[in-house]
């Protein structure tokens, strides 16, 4: 084995130590303390936690049920028609991706709370206040605002899905007879099935395991709520340790029964030769159609946010339609809070050390997958993408379990005393997925000739990993950083278990408290939020400028 | 510029098949060589053998005597012009022209003048500080070739560098690339799998076939004498006689006498020539060619007639294309 060979190894090797290690040993921490089967037994004999089952299984297909039916007809609008100001509608759609759904909530009970704008507005028509928020509907708030926040990721995989499909296809089928619905049903569905697995089972998982919404709406029986509340007394009961298994169990089977689904998907795509879309151009009022309901559903979905701005600028907002004043005093609230600029000094640590770890090891795991291909770097591969199938609460309880069992974990990794490393590790490990997607693409479109030809003429492989490889995909590495980056800023489930000590919180912890205090909380909470959603927001727009379109590639399978 | 030996390499990717099977190759200083086949005989691989780029299972190679097989393809001096041009996206015309020259460390002022040098050659100096993807597939195809020539290799490798261009673009660049071999005397092996091509360029041409050079020699040599029937098949029609193979411009048509009889079924003008399709009984079909166009009537019997030295080996029915 020549050096250079010999030294791609030892790098796979230290990946492959680096994902046992933060990866697969925090799994299996969990699942040795939680499967235990009479701790299993107690959770399916006590009503609490069945209901708490149910309820998130409940708001998992309700959500991706919403999420589905939304995607598929902006999707088929995307396709079919060309419209004005499409591909800014487009862009558009993707803005509630970069709004937490766990700020958004604060928003939306501004909207539909009792004191909220519809009653207003009710009240202005001189008709009854309605509870919305209360008996089930607390649960449909929780579905439509994971759905709005979801729906851009099944959307992408939609619209990728359609794309590939070879209009030949279609009008080969319409050259035949079939009618413009029987052509859908039995040529586009059928075709697009990758895009449908791929978008609706993260849905499924991500709503599945979501910790941040039912918390901000007090829903406390979800399994994730659940797990969150019994962290305080984890050491006397350790049900939430098999609550967490239980979750593990049913993400990875969903994950599982897609990527087998996935697998016996043929493939309509055909490189070469796709000239016409196929898309139709739409003439008289009917042109504005599509980009109406494009509008709509983005405001929609930006509506939370909307309340969530006027609530922060504002300290009268309650039982109007709109603020009755102006003011930047929840923002000096929350600058003047002790919780707030610590916060965002460690979410800045944590984040930009989480993108540095996921970047390196993403970097790492692409290139032997794709590029040199080494033996064991399927297993990296797979090993990378495993996050997406783990909810992060298991994540952040594997990395607690570590803490207390082994005592080298201790050390570095007190979530009392010194939680930097323990927090950033965390955050990158589940970021891991997009680095991966994001380079992989870029290395699987960048022709490996352009490599060859650099050692050809005279480039060490080393050299040309560095002046030929690397600048070729530097976008896509920008880009998943970037991702990692802002979703580290955003991280729920993990902020809130593994951030102990107040001057270790991050932003989405420091959040939660501010929203918790009575009084002027809320108003300083949403100014927070506020800041918050801005910050995020500019540095993915960033993003989307440096990729264009190749950003959906990120939220791929 | 370096003498370039090849003995007997053998390369199998999948450890049952052999892709090159024992090829033996010599070619000298100064020499273009081609080497010619169909698709998967071999010949791709025995240029990325060369480059360090894929690893053979055995046999050597030698650049003047010297053994190169343990080198790295940075080492190797073996400069290639990619089928796809391979150009760098990310670098202007002028870098990537002198990546190969920056890699061995030269003067800033001798890289410029050497890049510069090889653009003028490939008559694409205007365009040195140009984006290589705003230029046309001929323009990428000239630059691909001034970045081999930069680093002046001791062996040029080209693979295919005109089959994605449009037939008049590929006639222009044909002269240009000759030119340049012959003015620079450079040591190349030029691979496609376009007769004309090869006939038209070579010094010397191989016909590679499942693994094995089956003849190498001047154009003249493999096309008037090919050692077996792939080699004359693949060079050109052949029609089967009788008493062996013959091309078709070889036979010669008259109302008067000849060797054969046969009646006229087609005919097929090309312009610059004409086919003429007989049925010869017993034999089968045979084609004519010939330069003039004269009038001649469907379903009339002619004589057909040919030198017998003008007989070569005739294509198995595996052999055709």
């Amino acid at each position: 084995m020549n050096t250079h060979l010999f030294f791609r190894y030892l790098l796979l090797a230290a990946v492959l130590l680096f994902l046992g290690v933060f990866l697969l040993l925090p799994i299996g921490t969990v699942v040795g303390v939680g499967c235990d089967w009479q701790l299993i037994a107690e959770i399916f004999r006590n009503r609490i936690y069945l209901e708490g089952l149910w309820n998130s299984f409940a708001i998992a297909v309700c959500t991706t049920g919403i999420v589905f039916i939304l995607s598929l007809i902006l999707a088929l609008l995307y396709d079919r028609c060309d419209f004005p100001g499409k591909n800014l509608s487009s862009t558009a759609l993707l803005i509630p991706m970069v709004l937490p759904p766990f700020v958004g909530a604060l928003g939306f009970k501004q909207i539909l709370g009792y004191h909220g704008v519809i009653n207003a507005l009710l009240g202005h028509l001189g008709l009854a206040p309605i509870d919305f928020l209360g008996g089930s509907g607390q649960f449909w708030a929780i579905c439509v605002i994971e759905a709005l926040h979801l729906f851009p990721i099944c959307y992408l995989n939609l619209v990728t899905a359609l794309g590939n499909i070879d209009p030949a296809m279609n009008e080969a089928a319409a050259n035949l007879g079939a009618s413009p619905w029987q052509r859908f049903l039995r040529i586009r569905l059928p075709l697009m099935r990758s895009g449908i697995l791929a978008g609706c089972s993260i849905t499924l998982i991500w709503s599945f395991t979501e910790l941040g919404t039912p918390l901000m709406f007090g829903f406390t029986r979800t399994t994730a709520v659940q797990i969150f509340n019994g962290l305080t007394e984890l050491e006397s009961n350790p049900i939430p340790y098999a609550l967490v298994v239980i979750m593990l169990v049913v993400s990875a089977a969903l994950y599982l029964t897609a990527k087998l689904a996935l697998r016996s998907t043929p493939a309509a795509t055909s490189g070469k030769g796709m000239v016409n879309s196929g898309a139709q151009k739409l003439s008289g009022w009917k042109k504005f159609l599509p980009g109406g309901v494009f509008g709509l559903v983005t405001l929609l979905a930006g509506l939370p946010h909307l309340a969530l701005i006027f609530c922060a600028f504002s300290t009268r907002y309650s039982g109007t339609v709109f603020p009755e004043n102006f003011t930047l005093e929840n923002f000096d609230l929350a600058l003047s809070n002790v919780l707030v600029l610590p916060s965002i000094a460690n979410s800045l640590k944590y984040s930009f050390l989480a993108m540095l770890i996921a970047c390196f090891t993403g970097l790492l795991v692409s290139l032997a997958a794709v590029r040199w291909r080494l033996k064991g770097s399927g297993i990296a591969d797979l090993l990378a993408m495993l996050p997406l199938a783990v909810p992060g609460v298991v994540f952040a309880f594997g990395f607690l379990g570590m803490a207390v069992k082994f005592t080298w974990a201790s050390t570095i990794f007190d979530p009392v005393n010194n939680p930097v490393w323990l927090l950033s590790i965390a955050y990158a490990v589940r970021r891991i997925p997009y680095v991966v997607r994001a380079v992989s693409s870029g290395l699987e479109q960048t022709p490996e000739e352009l490599e060859n030809a650099a050692r050809n003429f005279g480039a060490s492989s080393f050299k040309t990993l560095c002046r030929i490889t690397l600048p070729l995909v530097t976008a896509n590495l920008i880009v998943g950083g970037l991702f990692a980056f802002s979703f580290s800023m955003l991280e729920v489930s993990d902020s809130l278990i593994l951030a102990q000590k107040q001057e270790f919180f991050p932003i989405t912890r420091a959040l939660f408290e501010l929203s918790q205090i009575l009084g002027f909380g809320t108003g300083a909470a949403c100014a927070f939020g506020v800041w918050a959603m801005f910050f995020l927001g500019g540095t993915l727009c960033a993003g989307a400028l440096l990729l264009g379109k190749k950003i959906g590639a990120v939220f791929k399978f | 510029m370096a003498e370039v030996s090849i003995e007997k390499l053998t390369k199998s990717y999948d450890g049952t098949t052999k892709v090159l099977d024992g090829v033996d190759l010599h070619i000298n200083q100064g020499e273009l060589v081609f080497m010619l086949g169909p698709s998967g005989c071999g010949k791709s691989t025995l240029l990325r053998i060369l480059a360090g780029l894929v690893n053979a299972d055995s046999g050597t190679i030698s650049f003047d005597g010297k053994n190169i097989m343990s080198l790295p393809p940075e080492k190797r001096r073996a400069a290639m012009v990619f089928q796809n041009y391979a150009l760098w996206p990310h670098l202007t015309v002028f870098e990537n022209v002198a990546f190969g020259l920056r890699m061995e460390k030269h003067s800033k002022n001798e890289i410029r003048t050497r890049v510069m040098e090889s653009l003028e050659q490939v008559r694409m100096e205007r365009f040195a500080q140009g984006a290589v993807t705003r230029l046309s597939g001929g323009q990428q195809q000239r630059v691909a070739l001034a970045r081999a020539l930069a680093v002046d290799p001791a062996l040029l490798l080209l693979d295919e560098p005109l089959s994605n261009l449009d037939a008049n673009l590929r006639d222009t660049m044909r002269r240009e690339i000759k030119r340049i071999c012959t003015e620079r005397k450079l040591t190349a092996l030029y691979v496609t799998h376009d007769r004309r091509e090869a006939l038209s360029m070579a010094d010397r041409a191989g016909v590679m076939h499942k693994g094995k050079i089956s003849q190498i020699g001047t154009p003249d040599e493999i096309y008037n004498h090919p050692a077996d029937g792939f080699t004359a098949r693949f060079l050109g029609d052949v029609n089967r006689l009788k008493d062996g193979g013959i091309r078709p411009e070889r036979i010669k048509i008259s109302e008067s006498g000849g060797k054969l009889r046969a009646t006229l079924l087609e005919r097929a003008f090309f312009g610059d020539s004409c086919e003429w399709l007989f049925e010869v009984p017993g034999t089968g079909k045979v084609l004519v060619r010939e330069l003039a166009a004269p009038q001649r009537e469907l379903g009339k019997e002619y004589f057909l007639d040919y030198e017998p030295e003008f007989l070569i080996p005739v294509p198995e029915s595996g052999d055709e294309e």
